[in-house]
């Protein structure tokens, strides 16, 4: 920073070749963490750390939940509660590791690699994950950019000697399914029905902004063209990759597969209007019985009846016997 | 330079719009005095239907969702943190315990007891204050409200730890239905009679469930169900729609939930094999029935005309059930044939032919 102090973060253009993805319920765990502190503490900027959850495979790391780090004096971890939690957690999500932890800061100052090394005690190459703070009140929110950062440790030699640092280490957001409708009834207050509008509304504006990106990428295909944009071979060869795997998928089996399913549901529909047909029908013959049940009793209940039974209405009210027989 | 002062700036801007909490935050804020004050008093005593809503919060409501899915198809069990203000419930948190299993396991939680009360303890520490309000559990597909069980475990609550609150999550109908399925309950003091028993909404249940639900529905009541988030949420909450709108094409809930979709079906169809053996004896909603009450009492009119209406219901509620099954599967295909249209098809080739299909599907779901 200012006072000097060498960046513990390697220039951005080395990046972290993890591939990293975050879900939605450690950002909001870290941003109701910081909200909670901030109300308690009187504090805008808490100090917050919590630890990560999840799971690792190779360079594959998926970031799914997170929990508290209780703090002693001295910004040192709790190591006591720390391994109650992580115990805790470990008998009702067995397959969630410790992969990391968080913190609420701009960027990893000297302060997070002394946090980190408490950390490696746990988990060889424990992650950061920060919420930057600053973003939120000050300018970036307009940008469309998550005020997250992940950043992977590494050490870093130079003059023969080493030390820790970091690199970032870019993520994608990825969710369940149930985790997606949570996140969504959540983000609409608790709204939102089972209507067929809601559920279109939602598949249009996923659409919507996959023609924002595709129009995005169209234009800058068209400024190259034209010149008007530097010709960057990388972004154009992935280009072209996309458009040959196109359509997605015309493999005889995913059709036949896709017929299946839509004749599944298809039916289901018809067997749903046969099921309404079935109950009106019922109905309507119920009503007829009820109407013409008159001219049979006729017989069996002889003369005199079946006179008082003329209109039906009062024909029922009339003996409370008749009305037993009947049901 | 530039960058220091500007930094400065930022800090001093920060620490001054502390004092303007935003009045959504205010909910974030825990009173211990408060709270102690409201324990003592116990203004719910009095009334058995003091508390009218249950306020979640989005990270409570998250967590839950995820656990109860994860532990389809089994039912899994966990507890709710948080404190009571005016007529609500507001559950700040969640955490899970390590039960899972059948209904009956899931409620004798008593080996959870350890696990919750070290829990709650390493809670204080890290700032999390509100204790415990209220226990969820999972009814993985079918249909959120309170078994036999479920009733005795929340009214032995009520009794030794109120104010606690029941909620049931229902994951399978969570993915079918595109929305949380929750619902939040409170049971009514042993030998009470409530005083309009009017159904609630209809609600689809498996017939191999629908006594329990019937002789116990009139036991509890349950309470609305908000959620609500801090600013910061809110902020969060519309970023994160950038990253992860690709899921909402990429999923497809016709097959995630394939396994409770035939459950349904069998469902179904046992309901309606149920039903045909009755349907000779179904009888009309007679239309004639108020000039009938002229002239027999009410009472044995009322006694009459009863049990005659539940049969004939019978037939009507397998058509909601259905007619939900297909609503649902229809969404589904929607998802379905639109990915299609966007992803499989040629420019040129066909597209018409997919069009009128994803109209034709569109009619289906509104009719
Ligand atoms: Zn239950």
């Amino acid at each position: 920073m200012d006072s000097g102090e060498p960046s513990v973060v390697l220039p951005s253009s080395t990046l972290s070749s993890l591939s990293l993805s975050l879900h939605p319920l450690p950002i909001l765990n870290i941003s109701e963490h910081l909200t909670r502190l901030r109300l308690q503490t009187n504090n805008v900027l808490p100090f917050v750390l919590g630890a990560l959850l999840g799971t690792q495979n190779g360079r594959e790391v998926e970031i799914v939940n997170t929990f508290e780090v209780a703090v002693e004096q001295g910004e040192r971890v709790d190591h006591g509660s720390f391994n109650v939690r992580k115990e805790q957690y470990k008998q009702v999500f067995p397959s969630l590791e410790f992969i990391g932890w968080y913190t609420v800061a701009s960027h990893p100052t000297s302060r997070h690699i002394s946090l980190h090394e408490q950390f490696s005690a746990y988990c060889s190459t424990p992650l950061l994950l920060i919420l930057q703070p600053t973003h939120i009140s000050g300018v970036s929110v307009t940008s469309g950019h998550l005020p997250i950062k992940a950043y992977e440790p590494t050490i870093e030699i130079r003059d023969r000697s080493s030390r820790s640092v970091y690199i970032e280490a870019p993520f994608t957001v990825e969710t369940g399914e149930v985790e997606r409708i949570a996140v969504d009834t959540t983000a609409r207050g608790g709204e939102g029905g089972t209507s067929l509008e809601s559920h279109l509304q939602t598949q249009r504006a996923a659409v919507k902004m996959l023609h924002d990106r595709i129009l995005l990428l169209v234009n800058y295909v068209k400024d190259v063209i034209s010149g008007s944009a530097p010709k960057d071979h990388a972004t154009i060869r992935s280009l072209a990759a996309l458009l040959a795997s196109l359509p997605a998928s015309d493999s005889q089996g995913f059709r036949d597969e896709f017929e299946t399913e839509y004749e599944d549901v298809q039916l289901t529909a018809y067997l749903s209007t046969l099921t309404k047909s079935a109950s009106i029908l019922n109905d309507i013959v119920d009503k007829h019985n009820v109407l013409h049940s008159s001219g049979r009793e006729e017989r069996s209940a002889g003369f005199l009846s079946s006179r008082r039974r003329g209109i039906p209405g009062r024909g029922f009210g009339g003996v409370p016997g008749d009305w037993d027989r009947m049901h | 330079m530039a960058s220091s002062s500007e930094t400065a700036l930022k800090t001093f801007s920060l620490t001054n719009d502390i004092r303007d909490i935003s009045p959504q935050d205010e909910i974030y804020k825990y009173d211990v005095e408060a709270n102690k004050r409201l324990i003592r008093e116990q203004p719910w005593t009095n009334d058995p239907h003091y508390f009218k809503s249950c306020k979640i919060s989005a990270v409570a409501l998250i967590k839950m969702v995820i656990h109860a899915r994860s532990g389809v198809p089994w039912e899994i069990m966990g507890l709710m943190q948080g404190k009571v203000v005016g007529h609500s419930i507001v559950i700040m948190d969640s955490f899970a315990l390590p039960v899972q299993g059948t209904e009956t396991r899931v409620n004798a939680a008593n080996e959870a007891n350890e696990y919750m009360v070290q829990y709650i303890e390493e809670s204080e520490k890290v700032g999390r204050l509100e204790n415990a309000i209220g226990w969820y559990h999972s009814h993985p597909g079918y249909g959120c409200w309170l078994s036999g069980i479920d009733v005795n475990t929340q009214m032995n609550n009520q009794k030794f730890t109120d104010p606690f609150v029941a909620v049931v999550i229902d994951p399978n109908r969570t993915i079918s239905a595109g929305r949380v399925d929750i619902g939040a309950f409170r049971t009514y003091p042993a030998g009470y009679t409530p005083p309009n028993t009017s159904a609630s909404e209809y609600q689809s249940i498996p017939l191999s469930k629908i006594e329990d639900f019937g002789v116990h529905a009139n036991q509890y009541y349950s309470l609305e169900v908000q959620i609500f988030k801090s600013a910061l949420d809110t902020e969060l909450l519309g970023l994160l729609w950038n990253k992860y709108w690709v899921n909402t094409l990429s999923q497809s809930p016709l097959i995630s939930n394939r396994a409770y979709a035939a459950s349904q079906l069998t469902d179904l169809h046992q309901k309606l094999t149920k039903a045909a053996s009755n349907v000779s004896q179904t009888k009309p909603v007679v239309p004639a029935l108020p000039s009938t009450g002229e002239k027999i009492s009410s009472t044995s009119k009322s006694q009459k005309s009863e049990p005659k209406k539940e049969v004939e219901n019978q037939l009507a509620k397998n058509v909601k059930d259905s007619t939900k099954i297909a609503m649902e599967a229809q969404h589904g295909l929607i998802a379905q044939v639109i990915k299609d249209i966007l992803f499989s098809s040629r420019p040129g080739k066909a597209s018409l032919e997919a069009i009128t299909s994803i109209e034709e599907t569109v009619e289906m779901a509104i009719g």
